[in-house]
Parts: structure tokens; C-alpha cells; sequence
């Protein structure tokens, strides 16, 4: 397989990495950054486990090829909030017992943190288009919305 | 209020867990990376049902990169698995008997290499014919797919005089009903890694939900000393039921074995829903017989379950199934006939519910259709037969334990969708859309029944700064047992949670606590704890006692420290843990908990009966599209008896994750097997609910039933609130349109003809 060079920077420190081109994104960070909270549960684009934001959008890293990732800026569940700082969105998922399981819950921690960057204020409906392309087997769902509308109360006052 | 007198017990507590989770921190088994490690893979059969001519791996083990591949004759102990027959080849010898079997697998330097090796070994089969239809999987001339035969398990009971019943009954109602293969879709695909230390020891790091049972398992495989197999198996990314049973572990460990390296498997969403287990399908025929006043006099129900290609826990499900086929009811003609049958369409074995959900579609199903042509309210029907507090379960055992029925049942009377049910029912927003209301019940067993050992097992051990540590075998898969232990021996040992740390799923750092199944990690390992934490405390007393030079009746404990009540002197549990130290040890203690039973035992039916049951009664609000067949729930009810609420913030979830995959059961959710082969192994095709399909409200209604056995009084809700949220549903698309179903998934096309049918009958009124 072909290699590539990529510049890239993520949760805001800088990487020069040679890979195979068909690398994606989801194994770079996972296999080569060495960081496990994005989760993969399909692979295919189908559960959001896997979601980070990618040049200010919020994407299925699983989808990305390393070509792709040269010159971008990625931020990853450990970028938006670590244990002993959290992120006042991973409070309210917490808070709000939206978390059981855990394996979607950095994917929608990070499609959280992307709707409410775009849409400080979001209605029920906003947040359940806003986190369509993430499942969870667990919740059922409604204390992750719960727990989006805390956290948008948390940022926004 | 019962719980009013509790710092922990019954309070909304975050899962201690949850931050870590939430941050991305905390690593999964799949998450584990080794140095030096090498990637597994496994080659899987091509044909659903063939025997095996000939393997040949000898290209794969020349391809660089390879470093070990290993076939049936690597197997150096028993070439078998299963938790209750080892049936299932780890690799196979000269059969394969599902799409999914093992026949070969390879480690290798990288994944790629890993996949290029599995292209080339070299199978040669002679194909059989597939056995997809299991009542003919039962004739005496069909193809056999193991040596004794299709019929894995009979297993019939009889009480009372069934043919009677229907003589004197008023209302006969006769219905055949199918279920489908429902994926768990745990979001945590089969995976981890295995390694041998330095010591000798086998680790085997893999999600599971029973981790001395895997040790155990394993160590039959591998003829490996079991004290020298450490299993780890938590945290994990879900289970359901589906981790229950083994599945890469045996492979993953023979090839770290072989090769003398670590080695990591994950598993492709496609090769976890092609390879592993599954909820059983079921046919159901029903008989039931009713008086006009709606006594319910008679069941006769014939069960047949796809057992899929190996035993795994099919037997005991098949079992529940038969104890729960008249559902929560007094009845006293009963006549059940059940069937696991092997075919060659997959595996299946434990899920949540574990063949409760199956015959609760039927029978709540005919209770709605009873109330309908008796025209009796459908709770007042289901109240007048439900079983009470020392009556005889169908099956013929006594409940002596807490039963909730009739308060879950006034309990969903108080839900909001049942309330305003008229008003409900009536709202139109287009001609094509009909919304209505239905309302189902169930009960499940709590822990493994007659004849299984059930226990509870915890270590509980004082640090050096004052903490304590907890240490169950069963583990957290997002249920929340860990955040409920802790509760539990903060509120025993009188403590803030915060000093409370858990070890969860660890063959060699944690008790035995039996399997995390069965609605029963709760009720055992919190009993276990509460155990433990009582002879802590008295080893702290004696201590104190010593040290004040006092009474130990005179020793009390505050909130965090241990005092005198005479001379008002205290001490807190730092200082006490400096003293056990100096003076040798810091304290630690075993607490054991035996799950009582019940006194009489089903005879040729194993594990019957259960003695501990959480009920349920769940209404859902839909809206069905005459035009399309398309259900959505608008809103959905649950009334749960778990006994105390240990956790109240986790009780939700459970009842909102539980009710939201019972949608998924009801509406959408089946593994599509044709001619033995997955059509369906991917979430594009395979549908699980999203955040969209889900109602806006879920209302959780705890009905207050102290079970006297339990720590602080609890039982276990995990199963019950999933079971009837199916029949809720498909008794709710009556209710909108005078379509009966008879199949889940209820997909749009089933609703469809099912409306069309019913148009065609012109029977709704
Ligand atoms: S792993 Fe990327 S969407 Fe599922
Ligand atoms: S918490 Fe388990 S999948 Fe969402």
C-alpha cells in the first residue's frame, strides 16, 4: 500500500506522520496517536462512535482517508474536556445519567459540543436532528437529550 | 417514604463511572494495545451447513508477516464450548454447522497481513443441505445437524385439565405468532487482547459477563491450570446478554498461546452480527380459554425456538419461556409444549428477557384480544387473574416473595397515556394517520432458578487512607451495578460514596458472584457487599472497642469516622486505618449471599422454577400510516416492581434503554437468514432505534414492594422493563386501526397487510 506523508494538528498539538493511504482517520488517532476515546462501532459511517470535528465540521472519522487528513485540524473527545477538566458538556451527560455503557458517549459528546458551537440554543428537534447519526443501545436517548439541554443552559447561562 | 431514611439508597446517584466514560479516559478491552502485539483474524466457514475435506494452511504460514495460524488441531484440550453443553467447536474439525463457524485463524504483524493470510488457507467442503425451518428440523427424516439429532431440548408441562378448560370456557381464542432474531447490538463489538505474562499466567482481557466462568471455560479448552487464567472483563461497551456466552476468547487466547506474543482481535460490526449469538426466534400456538367474566381458564401454548446451530443457553431459555408462557397470571389448566430445535440459521443464546420476550407478544397479545371480544377493560382483565402473593404460578409453585403485580398494574392506570387515553386516541393530524393506546404485562425472574448454584460474592477491604475497596466478579455493561454497590456500602458502612472504590469483573482480584445475568447483579453481589460491610463493621468495633478502652456496644458510627457514644471520643476511618496498619493488617471481608429458592422443583424441566420475580405493566402511544404500514411511538409508560430502587436516576435509564429496545424488538429489528446466509449484518440494514424513532416521554413509574431477601429490599428490573413494550405496541396498532399483529418486528410491510386484512374483514368496530 502506498504510503503518505501528513501534517496535522490535533486537539491542538501538531503531527508529522507517514502512513498507508488507506489508513482512516479513526485508526490514526486510535493505532497511531495512541488516543481510544473515539470509538469505532461499525466502521462503515452508520453509529457516530467514531465522530470528531475535522476542519470545524463534525465527521465519521471512520470515513476519512489519511490523504484527507494532511493539513487538517482535528479535535477528538480528549480535546473538548479531560477527567479533571471536563467540559461542562461532559458534566451534564454525566449529571444527567445520560451515560451507561459509555461506548457512544464520546461521539455524542462531540456532535453535542458541534450542534450547540452552531446553535447555542437548540430545540428538542434541533437536538435530535442535530445527533441523528449517533445510536446508542442503552439510553434509550432521552437523558442524552436531557442532558444537551443542560449543557446548553451550562454554556449559555 | 421507605427510602427517606438513606444518604444513598434510593437517591438519583451518577454512575461513578460516568466522567471517565464521558471523557474518553477510561479504556475498553478493545481499546488495549500491547507492545509487540499482533493482530488476529478468523477464517469463517463458507457454507452454512458442509463437512469439511480438508484444510490446508500452509500458503498462509509462508505469507511474511505470518506468524502463526492455527486450525482444530491446536486445540490442545476440549474442542468445545458452551455454558451449558460445550457443543460449539472453537475451531472446526470436520463440520461446520453456521455461517459464522471457526475454522482456522491467524496472528500476524499487521491487520492487513492478518486478512491477506485468511484468503489464502485452503478449506475443501462437500456441502449438506440446510436445515432453515425448524418444525421440519424436527421430522425424523431431516438432515441432522449434530449426531443426536435436531431436538436439542422438550421440555412439557402439565397441570390441571386443559381439555376441560376449553369444554366450559365461553371464549376460546386460538392464534399462531412468530418472533424475530434479534441482534443486541451491544455498540462494543466482540474484542480485546490476550497475552502470557511472565509468571505463566494467561490474561485474556476481553468484555464478558462472567468472568470466572470464562477462566473456567477456557481452561477446558486449552487444558491450562484455571488458577493460572486471568480474565478481565470490565469495562465493557454492552452486552445484553450477548456476552454471556463465549466468543473469540477461546482463539484469541490459542493463538497468544502459539505465537508468544500478545494478540489483539476486534471484531467488524458485519463479522460480530454474521458470527455471534442472537435472540432465539420463536412460533407460538396458543389455545387460551375464557370465562364472560374474563377468568382466564386454560393455556395451551406449543412453543418451537430456533435454537440456531449450537446449545449455548438455548435449553434454560426455552425453559423460561415455558415458566412464562401464561404470563403473570392465576391459571390452573395449563398445558405448555416447548421445542429448541437446531438449524443452521446462526446462533443464538441469552438476551435480555431470555424467552420471556417471545411468549409475552403472545400472551399479551390474547389478553388485549380477550378484553376486546369480552368487552373488558384490558386492565381490569389482566387484574382480575393476576397473580397475587401466595397463589400458584402457572407452573404450580407458590409466591411466597413480593409480587407486584396489581400495583404495577395501578400503576400504569396513573400514567399519563393511559389517563387520557380517549382524548389521545382521538387526535388527528392527517385522514391516514390513526393513533391509539395499548397496554401490556410482564414478569421476569430474578436470578438462575432451581438447581443452578446462585450466589453472591464480595470482598471488601479497608485502605490505607481510610477508603474502601469493593470486589464483585459481575460486571458493569452500562446497567450501573457498580455505581449501586457503591450505595450500598456507603450507606452501610455510613460513608461517603466517594471513599467507596469498585472492582468490577476479575477472575483474580474479585469474588465469585455468579454470572451478571438474569436481572440478578444487583440482588446477589449487593447483598454480598451488604454482607461484607456488616462483619466490617464489627471488625471495626472490636478495634475501637479496644482502642477507647470501651464497650463495643458503646462503639457507633458518624458519618466517616467511628466514635464512643460514652466518652464522645472518636475516630476517623484514616486514623483507624493507620492503626490496623501499624499493628500488622488492614481489615478485609468475604461476605457470601445464597440466593434462596424455590421449595418444590419442576420435574424434567432444569432451573424451574424462579423464586424471585420483578413485574412490569408498560402502555405505548403510536401513530400508525394506514398508507405505509409506518408505526412511531409517541410516548410510552412503564410501571416497574424491582423491589427499593437502589439508584433512582438508574432505574430511568434502565426503564428508557430497556423500553426503547423493546420498540426496536417490536417494530424493526430482525437478522434476516436465508438459505443460512446473514442478508442483514450492518446497521444500514439492520435497524436499531435512533434518536429520531424515539418517543419525547418515557414515564418511569416505580411502584413501592420492599423484597425482604434483597440488600435494602431491592430485586432487579434489568429484564422486565424491555419484555412487554412489543406487545404494548402491536396492542396499541389495534387500537389505532383494528389491525391485529401476529409477527414481530412489526415492519411497515406486516402492519400493512395487517391493516389490509383487517379492512377486508371489516370486523373493526
Ligand atoms: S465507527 Fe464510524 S460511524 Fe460507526
Ligand atoms: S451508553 Fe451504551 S451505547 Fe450508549
Amino acid at each position: 500500500m502506498k504510503e503518505v506523508e501528513i501534517h496535522f494538528t490535533l486537539n491542538g498539538k501538531e503531527y508529522n506522520l507517514t502512513v498507508p493511504a488507506n489508513l482512516t482517520l479513526l485508526q490514526i488517532i486510535r493505532a497511531r496517536i495512541g488516543l481510544t476515546g473515539t470509538k469505532r462501532g461499525c466502521g462503515k459511517g452508520e453509529c457516530g462512535a467514531c465522530t470528531v470535528i475535522f476542519n470545524g465540521r463534525s465527521v465519521s472519522s471512520c470515513l476519512v482517508l489519511a490523504p484527507k487528513v494532511d493539513g487538517s485540524e482535528v479535535l477528538t473527545v480528549e480535546g473538548i474536556g479531560t477527567f479533571d477538566h471536563p467540559h461542562p458538556i461532559q458534566e451534564a451527560f454525566v449529571e444527567e445519567g445520560a451515560v451507561q455503557c459509555g461506548f457512544c458517549t464520546p461521539g455524542f459528546v462531540v456532535s453535542s459540543y458541534y450542534l450547540l458551537s452552531k446553535n447555542p440554543h437548540p430545540s428538542e428537534e434541533e437536538i435530535r436532528e442535530g445527533l441523528s447519526g449517533n445510536l446508542c443501545r442503552c439510553t434509550g436517548y432521552i437523558k442524552i437529550i436531557n442532558a444537551v439541554k443542560k449543557a446548553s443552559e451550562k454554556l449559555n447561562g | 417514604m421507605e427510602e427517606a431514611k438513606y444518604k444513598y439508597i434510593g437517591r438519583s446517584v451518577p454512575r461513578i463511572d460516568a466522567l471517565e466514560k464521558a471523557t474518553g479516559k477510561i479504556k475498553y478491552m478493545s481499546d488495549l494495545s500491547l507492545p509487540n502485539m499482533l493482530f488476529g483474524k478468523i477464517l469463517r466457514a463458507k457454507y452454512p451447513h458442509a463437512k469439511i475435506l480438508r484444510i490446508d494452511t500452509s500458503k498462509a504460514e509462508a505469507l511474511p508477516g505470518v506468524v502463526t495460524v492455527i486450525t482444530h488441531k491446536d486445540v490442545p484440550g476440549l474442542n468445545g464450548f458452551g455454558i451449558v453443553v460445550p457443543d460449539m467447536p472453537v475451531l472446526c474439525k470436520d463440520k461446520v454447522r453456521y455461517i459464522g463457524d471457526a475454522v482456522a485463524a491467524v496472528a500476524a504483524e499487521t491487520e492487513t497481513i492478518a486478512e491477506k493470510a485468511l484468503s489464502l488457507i485452503e478449506v475443501d467442503y462437500e456441502p449438506l443441505p440446510i436445515v432453515d425451518d425448524p418444525e421440519e428440523a424436527m421430522k425424523e427424516d431431516a438432515p441432522k445437524i449434530h449426531e443426536e439429532g435436531n431436538i436439542h431440548l422438550h421440555t412439557e408441562i402439565k397441570r390441571g385439565d386443559v381439555e376441560k378448560a376449553f369444554k366450559e370456557a365461553d371464549l376460546i381464542i386460538e392464534e399462531t405468532f412468530f418472533t424475530g432474531r434479534q441482534d443486541h447490538t451491544p455498540l462494543e463489538t466482540e474484542g480485546g487482547v490476550a497475552f502470557v505474562d511472565e509468571e505463566g499466567n494467561l490474561n485474556v482481557y476481553v468484555g464478558s459477563q462472567y468472568p470466572q466462568r470464562d477462566q473456567l471455560q477456557l481452561a477446558r479448552c486449552l487444558n491450562w491450570n484455571p488458577k493460572k487464567i486471568r480474565v478481565v472483563s470490565y469495562p465493557v461497551g454492552g452486552a445484553f446478554g450477548r456476552k454471556d456466552e463465549l466468543s473469540i476468547q477461546p482463539i484469541l487466547a490459542l493463538l497468544a498461546i502459539k505465537a508468544k506474543r500478545a494478540v489483539k482481535i476486534t471484531l467488524s460490526r458485519e463479522e460480530s452480527m454474521i458470527a455471534y449469538w442472537k435472540r432465539h426466534p420463536f412460533k407460538m400456538h396458543y389455545k387460551v380459554a375464557f370465562k364472560n367474566d374474563g377468568t382466564l381458564l386454560g393455556v395451551d401454548a406449543y412453543l418451537v425456538e430456533d435454537k440456531g446451530a449450537y446449545s449455548s443457553l438455548g435449553g434454560p431459555v426455552l425453559n423460561l419461556a415455558v415458566e412464562h408462557a401464561c404470563g403473570p397470571y392465576r391459571v390452573d389448566n395449563v398445558h405448555v409444549d416447548g421445542y429448541a430445535v437446531f438449524t443452521n440459521n446462526g446462533i443464538a443464546g441469552a438476551f435480555r428477557g431470555f424467552g420471556a420476550p417471545q411468549t409475552a407478544f403472545a400472551i399479551e397479545t390474547i389478553m388485549d384480544i380477550a378484553s376486546r371480544k369480552l368487552n373488558i377493560d384490558p386492565i381490569d382483565l389482566r387484574k382480575k387473574s393476576a397473580l397475587r402473593k401466595g397463589d400458584k404460578t402457572s407452573i404450580g409453585n407458590v409466591l411466597s416473595t413480593s409480587v407486584g403485580t396489581e400495583l404495577v398494574l395501578d400503576g400504569i392506570r396513573e400514567s399519563n397515556i393511559w389517563k387520557n387515553r380517549e382524548e389521545l386516541r382521538k387526535i388527528s393530524t392527517k385522514p391516514w394517520l390513526k393513533r391509539g393506546v395499548g397496554v401490556a404485562l410482564t414478569y421476569q425472574g430474578t436470578g438462575l432458578g432451581v438447581g443452578i448454584p446462585d450466589y453472591g460474592g464480595a470482598i471488601l477491604s479497608m485502605n490505607e487512607d481510610g477508603s474502601f475497596s469493593v470486589r464483585v466478579g459481575t460486571v458493569d455493561y452500562g446497567q450501573g451495578i457498580g455505581t449501586s454497590y457503591a450505595q450500598i456500602v456507603a450507606e452501610a458502612m455510613n460513608i461517603p460514596i466517594e471513599k467507596v472504590k469498585v472492582v468490577l469483573g476479575d477472575s483474580f482480584l474479585t469474588a465469585d458472584s455468579g454470572p451478571t445475568s438474569a436481572s440478578r447483579g444487583v440482588y446477589t453481589g449487593g447483598k454480598a457487599a451488604l454482607i461484607a460491610s456488616e462483619k466490617m463493621k464489627k471488625t471495626l468495633k472490636e478495634k475501637v472497642s479496644k482502642l477507647f478502652k470501651t464497650d463495643e456496644d458503646n462503639v457507633e458510627f458518624g458519618f466517616g469516622y467511628v466514635y464512643d457514644k460514652v466518652s464522645g471520643n472518636k475516630v476517623t476511618y484514616e486514623e483507624l486505618a493507620k492503626n490496623f496498619k501499624e499493628e500488622g493488617k488492614l481489615p478485609e471481608e468475604e461476605g457470601y449471599f445464597l440466593v434462596p429458592t424455590a421449595e418444590i422443583k419442576i420435574e424434567n424441566a432444569f432451573g424451574l422454577p424462579h423464586h424471585i420475580f420483578a413485574f412490569s405493566a408498560h402502555t405505548a402511544y403510536v401513530e400508525v400510516n394506514t398508507l405505509t404500514g409506518e408505526v412511531s411511538v409517541l410516548e410510552g409508560a412503564e410501571a416497574v416492581d424491582g423491589g427499593i430502587v437502589v439508584n433512582r436516576q438508574g432505574f430511568e435509564a434502565q426503564v428508557e434503554g430497556g423500553f426503547v429496545m423493546g420498540m426496536g424488538y417490536g417494530l424493526t429489528e430482525h437478522l434476516a437468514i436465508e438459505n443460512g446466509i446473514v442478508k442483514n449484518p450492518n446497521f444500514s440494514t439492520y435497524i436499531i432505534p435512533s434518536i429520531k424513532d424515539v418517543p419525547k416521554r418515557i414515564e418511569t413509574i416505580p411502584v413501592i414492594n420492599p423484597e425482604d431477601t434483597g440488600p435494602y429490599k431491592a430485586k432487579g428490573i434489568a429484564e422486565t422493563v424491555m419484555v412487554a413494550t412489543a406487545p404494548a405496541i402491536t396492542n396499541a396498532i389495534y387500537d389505532a386501526t383494528g389491525a391485529r399483529i401476529f409477527s414481530i418486528p412489526a415492519t411497515p410491510s406486516v402492519v400493512y397487510f395487517a391493516i389490509k386484512e383487517a379492512e377486508s374483514e371489516e370486523n373493526f368496530d
